[in-house]
């Protein structure tokens, strides 16, 4: 049976996430954006091309380490958790479906100058609203300019 | 061997393009074939779905020929989970679909080999030639069904080539 009860969400628990991620050492982390008009080229398919990535400021942000590499050669995994507000401001500027379109387009994250690969993203909601948002990700071995 | 590379893909490219408009996918803001290079993107965590992506692994070269003739493996592998209209339930036929596609995107098994790193893409004076597709079995992971197949590249590398 459908669950009639009226709920009105009122930002509450979203304004706790912002709160708790600031008091909690918030940073910033930049997602890397494929720009506006991609590249078409040839060249931009075959790795000729620089891609261009636009970086897409995400605040406040909480990034931690979420275990420990157990395996040789494993490199160490975090977790990004954003602030939800942050990701909605972020997807109606730029026009998009969803959160969920906005991390599968980003090829990357950045935090303190290096880059990170999103290996999952998961959100937790209160009353059928995005709080906050989780990524796991991955230690980019390559080098990424300062 | 860039050059080979690079010529087997916009050749598969432009054989899909024509082959089968409706199969693209959209990645980094453009809309373009269903096919990529897997080490000329970022990594993804997942397989693209309905879409061929192209793997460089084995290389060998005979050094014994007047021009050095290298042996390339491409692997191409390709995943789908069907279509939302038949809730999935199509995946078996679209996997069909795609090892069909593969067949007939890889004939002629040759092409003039060009050099994309110029603008506008300049031919060179031999052909890069390939095997016929070598199917690997199908992997089952929960909806989605994926497939590998691996096909060896010919090509001489010519003088003053990279």
């Amino acid at each position: 049976m459908a669950d009639l009860s009226t709920q009105n969400p009122c930002g509450l628990a979203q304004r706790v996430a912002t709160a708790l991620l600031r008091a909690g050492g918030g940073t910033t982390a930049c997602l890397q954006m494929p720009p506006l008009q991609g590249d078409a080229t040839n060249a931009g398919q075959i790795g000729l091309n620089a891609p261009g990535f636009l970086s897409l400021p995400l605040a406040p942000a909480v990034f931690r380490k979420s275990r420990v590499a157990m395996q040789d050669g494993q490199l160490p995994k975090y977790e990004l958790l954003i602030s939800a507000d942050a990701v909605a401001a972020q997807v109606t500027q730029l026009q998009l479906s969803s959160a969920q379109t906005l991390f599968s387009m980003a090829c990357g994250v950045v935090v303190a100058g290096k880059l990170f690969l999103i290996e999952a993203v998961s959100a937790s909601e209160s009353q059928g609203a995005a709080y906050l948002y989780r990524l796991l990700l991955q230690e980019a071995c390559g080098e990424w300019p300062a | 061997m860039q050059n080979t590379k690079d010529t087997f893909y916009i050749t598969l490219r432009s054989r899909l393009a024509a082959m089968n408009p409706a199969r693209t996918m959209t990645l980094r803001a453009v809309t373009r074939p269903g096919i990529l290079v897997g080490e000329a993107e970022a990594p993804l965590p997942q397989p693209m779905l309905d879409a061929f992506t192209l793997s460089w692994t084995a290389l060998q070269a005979d050094l014994q020929l007047p021009a050095i003739l290298t042996q390339m493996t491409c692997e191409i592998q390709y995943s789908t989970a069907g279509t939302q209209t038949n809730a999935g339930l199509d995946r078996g036929r679209c996997l069909e679909e795609m090892d069909y596609e593969v067949l007939k995107l890889l004939y002629p098994y040759s092409a003039q080999k060009m050099n994309y790193t110029q603008n506008p893409a300049a031919a060179l004076e031999t052909m890069v030639f390939w095997s016929e597709p070598e199917f690997g079995p199908i992997v089952t992971l929960r909806d989605r069904l994926s497939r590998t197949a691996k096909v060896t590249i010919f090509a001489f590398e010519e003088q003053g080539e990279q």
